[in-house]
């Protein structure tokens, strides 16, 4: 599947259409090696160091790159989460409830203005019980950039005001509309990134420990201790994933605060995530094992932890983080799923999954259905997640 | 191969008997026990109950026995198949769940049916036109179920099929035909229900299937058997579904020992959500309402199918591959 | 109460002696009974009837009119248990409220009460069980002596609801249609049982439960009865419960003398009630009530019952709705030809906030004890934006306290330290001495820790994290502020019990429209439930734990203590006036807003449901004090919808 150096090689020497007709004999000096020895290009590529490799190969696989480099910037945007959000996680507005998305316009009576948005008014309807929102069109209102908003603290250090965007004086700036409190669901959607993405990070953080420590002891010692770790991967596998989750998350201690249960509840996720990743290890390190230049490595005398760390696990952990990869969506879908249940995070704390669970009714599907939104950055970050671990894995494979 | 069989079928009794004591423990582990949540929910609805008629239950249910005794007469219990007792329908609890299983089994083979229809073309055809923007956009389909929380897929699936096709919300047949036998029209309104159900679990299966089977396929296309029948000419098509494909395959048998559980217990967050006359709800209300028995046996039962599952699997595979070894020593 | 039934009594005296007396009242058969009474597998109606029926006056009544007959309606209910809602919803007790909230007598043709302490039961002749068999004293005497002191069956003794200081009542059956109990001391709660929406049953069908009772049937035949109910224990107690479920009503063989029967067995998705052919009540035309031939439950999950309302699945729902789905019910109230109405619900406030006086920590304790500090916390609370914002400003903002709708209501009962008086609350916290304050502006408690509370919740609605976040806001003005841990119901109730929990968030006094007549246990400590002293109330309820120390909560028990003795309805009225008063005073708990409106959908044709009514469990029984066999389908109904938001 892959194009290999000597292919290269032989077709630079093809001959010509012309050359089979008419005999002819380059001047130019003939080295008789020149087929063995290696070309800059084939020098750089045999030599290259296998990270090198797979960044060669990733480079390769476009939209895995740019959904990579969406990833990153995502996670460096929830550091600054205050400053991308144009109002702060506790604001609201009691007189914008259930405010549908408010429009924004570039173009005012024909004349170009930049983004702005209208007057925003409502009006209640009793005999419905519904706030029917419109716009004034006789405010215009231009949107600011870099400007003051509510005020926060920046990684508990920093205080600032100073916000990506925000409304002008006066005016109300709701590009997803507001919840039932009139709180404006983008920025809870900014603030909610931050503790569902670290959800995904963290647990796979720890089933990746978990995973390569237990799995890495039974591969490499075998015998009674594989026998125990496949019995527990087993059972745990075998199990039903609902009542571990009820069970683990009812035993979180009471008095926890909502960081440490969000740490706990991460942990769970992470507590049943293991074993695939164990298993992989395992057999994985069970086949490298039998490998010839491990053969080749143990006869020139190297020592057990040797192999293992220089020979053993570079090839391993390319596929790992792969797979790594593609289990932080299951972390971040498991999140919602708990929400769901009421079993992992709940409210106050602003997860998607919180979000998500909060849209589950049938008045926000028939009546407020901005409300359901934080489904889209889901789905964005679960997409964007596979399609960059399928890249990574294709790659992770460069020989 | 009998003394495999033997010697595998004599496992699994120390393997189920851990895994029962763990259900047991598990189940145990919320605090409180049945009759608490059950004056807890009565008190939300502001029902108060007489402490000597819960004293009295208490007793009755045995819920004042120690913690092992439960245990054993419960574990016991299923060995002569009684599965113990479900304090919230009063009843055993085979009679409880025995209903439902029906109707569980068709959604999950439907779903499974689907899952297979769906993924198998996608992921042959991604296979063989690898990174293409077809293969992309495919893959994209797929992975946009795996990716849309299911929860939320079925209300909305629920609103708009009731808004344009007048399907009623909820439930697996219409209301007039539950408790009815089976005629035309009921297997007719179990039609009209029962595509919401498979599409909503199926696509969150579609997704892993088609990675599976693209990557499984693009590994066989590349071994030397199919470059030399592509050269002798052999028709693509021909070539994919008679060499690669049926290799390829092997991990769906691998499967059946993850797909036998999944086939009773259904997909339980959306059977909720869609109040389907399945399993997966009576599994989540009796773990909430700590209806331990219930949940206890049930899980237990689904154990079991796994364990039974993944002997089948094992078996199967030996048979379709002979290069596959029963006992996975290294060489 | 007394001169209640005793009017009860003369009316039906009274119509009884007009029936006698030429004013004909011409029994008319039911028409789905027409063929079976002519094929003489059923009586005809005058012969199930009792020879005293009930007659129910119902077109006296406001927007109610005589019905015709037949038809079937569906409800939604969550579980399987919900049946148990059709013996509320069914209402047919030996006594009953009316909808004046007055006791009346319904299955029973007479009560007669002397001294609050001697109260003497008179059965309808002829009534029958929901079998045929005749009700008579005889059922009673089962329930007495072989029920509830059989010690085997009873093993913990009768229920307490028989018991008067620790004395068992006096049974005497006087003839075959009159029993008797009598107490040394009154026992005010006795009737108000026998009413409730999930009432004492003090009667069983004798004829039917004694087939597994081993006083009445052979052990053999015993035994096989007992294998055949595949209970949890094989005994004959186990065997005698299961059966026994009066108020479950999941037995279908088991007699009743509800209006409906249910004849699905568990476990199903769909239960079916059909009329009971022997119901003691006709309307002024001789017909039999009720008029609903059927009642079929359809099985929903709670979340999923407003969206299949919404879609026209049910034909009769007030459960499992919310103000919240009002706008999602009305929009589709046109297309499935239902009406939305908005009654009024009945709780001392929608969500409570309860100080924890038996907190363990001793410093929150000793504030919480001062009644300053809690009537700051009171003023703190911004009710009216708390309405605006969640229930359109149509719920009645003010403390946890009787509504207008009671007899003893009070406006100062409810406006007492319920402003919003921010500067007020900050002044009384200042002279408490909580003037220190941390660099986030929060109070600090005398031993220096900031004041963060953490309310306890059992995170059972959107609406109550709402709510708390809006408080969580005007709290923090006072320089207090509140951290919500929601855990499951049981964890709930085990912290608070134990007074791990500092504060606690739930619903309000249960029963706010309240007369002189019912009890005011609610208002002082006297059981474990109540969240602000449920160790106090344990102490009440079981001696364990320590009596309440604080003057004023001394004074509610006395109080209430004299309430019991009392038999005079004015010093009853007077006693109630003295518990609200000290009770809204001292602030044990803090209200927010009350009577917010519940959702009601009914069929578009579906008569005498009054538009506007009210949504309780107590005393209302939901629909039960309507009379749910009073509703009927009016088939050449052509009404148009309502608008209950703008009548009101």
């Amino acid at each position: 599947m892959r194009q290999n150096p000597t292919e290269k090689g032989a077709a630079s020497t093809q001959l010509t259409g012309q050359a089979l007709r008419e005999h002819w004999v380059t001047d130019s000096p003939f080295d008789p090696q020149s087929i063995a020895a290696i070309s800059a290009d084939q020098e750089k590529y045999y030599f290259a160091s296998q990270w090198q490799l797979i960044w060669w190969r990733f480079k390769r696989h476009r939209l895995a790159l740019i959904c990579g480099i969406f990833l990153f910037l995502m996670y460096a945007s929830i550091l600054i989460s205050e400053f991308m959000a144009p109002y702060a996680l506790p604001t609201r507005h009691t007189d914008f409830i259930y405010s549908p998305p408010q429009p924004v316009h570039l173009i005012h009576e024909g004349e170009f203005v930049g983004p702005f948005v209208y007057g925003w008014d409502y009006q209640l309807n009793m005999t419905k019980l519904l706030r029917e929102y419109s716009e004034d069109r006789s405010q215009v209102y231009p949107l600011e950039f870099f400007c003051k908003g509510d005020p926060y603290q920046l990684l508990g250090i920093w205080d600032g005001d100073s916000h990506l965007f925000c409304a002008p004086e006066g005016a109300t700036l709701f590009i997803l509309g507001t919840d039932r409190l009139g709180r404006d669901m983008l920025s809870r959607i900014t603030y909610g990134a931050r503790v569902s993405l670290t959800i995904g990070l963290i647990g796979i953080i720890v089933s990746f420990t978990l995973g390569i420590i237990i799995g890495g002891l039974a591969g490499y010692y075998g015998g009674w201790l594989d026998s125990v770790v496949q019995r527990i991967t087993e059972v745990i596998q075998s199990f039903p994933q609902l009542p571990l989750w009820m069970a683990l998350s009812a035993i979180l201690p009471v008095t926890w605060s909502p960081l440490w249960v969000f740490f706990g509840i991460t942990l769970i996720l992470a507590m049943l995530d293991w074993t695939g990743l164990a298993r992989a290890v395992r057999s994985k390190l069970l086949a490298l094992r039998e490998e010839d230049y491990c053969l080749a490595a143990q006869l020139m005398g190297a020592r057990p932890r040797r192999i293992i760390g220089r020979h053993l696990l570079p090839g391993l952990f390319s596929h790992l983080i792969a797979s790594a990869t593609l289990s932080i969506p299951a972390m971040i879908l498991g999140e919602t799923a708990l929400s769901f249940l009421g079993l992992g995070l709940r409210p106050p704390i602003t997860s998607w999954g919180v979000l998500l669970n909060e849209a589950q009714n049938i008045n926000v599907v028939a009546i407020y259905p901005w409300l359901m939104f934080p489904v889209v950055p889901v789905i964005i970050i679960i997409l964007a997640f596979n399609f960059f671990g399928d890249g990574l894995r294709d790659a992770a494979d460069p020989y | 191969m009998a003394r495999y069989i033997l010697n595998r079928l004599l496992l699994m009794i120390p393997t189920l008997i851990i895994i029962s004591f763990i259900i047991f423990v598990i189940i145990q582990l919320p605090p409180g026990d049945y009759l608490e949540s059950y004056i807890s929910e009565l008190e939300s609805q502001g029902e108060s109950i007489d402490p000597l008629q819960i004293k009295m239950l208490r007793q009755q249910y045995g819920l004042d026995e120690p913690f092992l005794m439960q245990y054993l007469t419960w574990s016991t219990g299923m060995l002569h198949g009684d599965f113990g007792y479900s304090f919230e329908y009063g009843l055993p609890v085979s009679d409880v769940v025995g209903d439902r299983l029906f109707l569980t089994t068709i959604i999950s083979i439907f779903t499974i049916i689907f899952t297979w229809l769906v993924a198998f073309p996608i992921g042959m055809y991604s296979a063989t036109h690898k990174y293409s923007w077809s293969d992309y956009s495919l893959t994209f389909l797929g992975f946009l179920g795996l990716a849309t929380p299911n929860f939320l897929l079925a209300l909305v699936m629920l609103y708009f099929a009731n808004v344009t096709f007048g399907t009623s919300i909820g439930g697996l047949m219409d209301a007039e035909y539950i408790n009815q036998p089976w005629s035309w029209n009921k297997v007719k309104s179990v039609l009209e229900h029962l595509w919401i159900p498979v599409v909503v679990i199926g696509t969150s299966g579609t997704a892993g299937m088609i990675r599976r089977l693209r990557a499984n396929l693009l590994d066989e296309l590349h071994k030397p058997y199919v470059v030399t029948a592509r050269a002798k000419g052999v028709p693509p098509f021909r070539l994919l579904v008679k060499y690669p494909l049926r290799v390829a395959l092997n991990f769906f048998i691998a499967d059946i020992g993850n797909m036998l559980p999944s086939i009773i217990s259904g997909a339980e967050i959306v059977a909720v959500v869609m109040s389907l006359p399945t399993t997966g709800p009576i599994l989540i209300a009796a773990l909430q309402s700590q209806d331990m028995y219930l949940a206890g046996s049930f899980l237990m039962f689904l154990a079991l199918l796994t364990v039974i599952g993944v002997l089948i699997s094992d078996l199967a595979l030996a048979l379709l591959d002979p290069r596959i070894r029963l006992y996975g020593e290294a060489r | 109460m007394n001169k209640a039934i005793r009017l009860a009594v003369c009316c039906i005296t009274w119509l009884l002696s007009l029936n006698s007396t030429g004013y004909a009242l011409e029994l008319k058969e039911t028409p789905i009974y027409a063929d079976q009474v002519s094929a003489a597998t059923l009586p005809p109606i005058a012969e199930r009837l009792p020879q005293t029926p009930y007659v129910d006056h119902l077109e006296l009544l406001d927007q109610r009119q005589l019905g015709k007959p037949g038809g079937t309606i569906n409800l939604l209910m969550a579980k399987a248990k919900d049946v148990r809602q059709m013996v509320v919803y069914g209402y047919a007790r030996l006594v009953g409220f009316n909808e004046e909230l007055e006791l009346e007598a319904d299955i029973l043709q007479n009560v007669d009460v002397k001294e609050g302490r001697i109260f003497t039961l008179t059965l309808r002749p002829g009534h029958r069980w929901s079998d045929g068999h005749p009700f008579t004293s005889e059922d009673f005497r089962y329930y007495w002596e072989d029920v509830i002191n059989n010690e085997q069956l009873y093993q913990f003794g009768p229920p307490k609801q028989l018991m008067v200081d620790g004395q068992l009542a006096k049974f005497d059956v006087i003839d075959r249609f009159t029993v008797r109990y009598s107490w040394d001391q009154p026992n005010p709660d006795f009737l108000l049982a026998l009413a409730g929406p999930g009432p004492l049953y003090i009667y069983r069908p004798a004829h039917y439960m004694k087939q597994f009772h081993p006083g009445f049937t052979d052990p053999e035949t015993l035994k096989t009865r007992i294998i055949e109910a595949k209970t949890k224990r094989k005994t004959w107690t186990a065997l005698h419960q299961r059966k026994d479920h009066q108020y479950k009503f999941d037995n279908p063989e088991l007699p009743t003398l509800q209006p409906w029967i249910p004849v699905t067995p568990l476990p199903s998705e769909r239960f079916r009630f059909v009329r009971n052919p022997y119901y003691h009540r006709i309307d002024t035309q001789g017909y039999q009530l009720p008029y609903l031939d059927e009642v079929i439950i359809d099985l929903a999950s709670s979340r999923l019952v407003p969206a299949k309302t919404g879609s026209g699945d049910s034909d009769l729902q007030g459960r499992y709705l919310s103000m919240g789905n009002y706008t999602f019910l009305h929009e589709g109230a046109q297309r499935n030809s239902v009406n939305v109405l908005l009654w009024r619900t009945t709780r001392g406030s929608q969500l409570t906030l309860y100080p924890n006086l038996n907190a363990n920590d001793p410093v929150w304790r000793k504030l919480f004890h001062n009644v300053d500090f809690r009537r700051a916390m009171s003023l703190a609370i911004n009710r009216h934006e708390i309405n605006q914002a969640i229930y359109f400003g149509l719920a009645l903002e003010g403390a946890d306290n009787l509504l207008p709708e009671s007899p003893l209501y009070k406006p100062q009962y409810r406006n007492r330290w319920a402003d919003y008086k921010p500067e007020e609350a900050n002044r009384m916290l200042d002279a408490i001495g909580l003037t220190q304050r941390d660099h986030r502006g929060i109070r600090l408690l005398p031993d220096g820790r900031p004041m963060e509370i953490i309310i306890q919740s059992a995170g059972e609605s959107t609406e109550e994290t709402d709510i708390l976040e809006l408080i969580h806001d005007s709290w923090l003005n006072a320089g207090i502020k509140i951290h919500t841990k929601p855990t499951a119901r049981e964890v709930f109730r085990n912290r608070v019990f134990s007074g791990d929990a500092l504060m606690s968030v739930w619903t309000g006094l249960p029963n706010a429209i309240p007369s002189a007549s019912m009890s005011p246990a609610h208002l002082a400590p006297t059981s474990q439930q109540q969240l602000q002293w449920s160790q106090w109330g344990k102490y009440h309820e079981t001696g364990q734990g320590d009596p309440p120390d604080n003057p004023a909560v001394q004074q509610l028990l006395e109080l209430n203590d004299q309430w019991r003795w009392s038999t005079d309805n004015s010093q009853r009225e007077s006693i109630w006036h003295q518990m609200l008063d000290l009770y809204s005073d001292n602030v044990f708990t803090i209200g927010t807003v009350a009577r917010v409106l519940q959702p009601i959908v009914i069929r578009r044709n579906l008569r005498n449901l009054p538009s506007d009514g009210l949504w309780n469990w107590e005393p209302n029984a939901y629909f039960g004090v309507y009379r749910m066999d009073r509703f009927w389908l009016d088939e050449m109904a052509t009404s148009a919808a309502i608008s209950p938001v703008e009548e009101r």
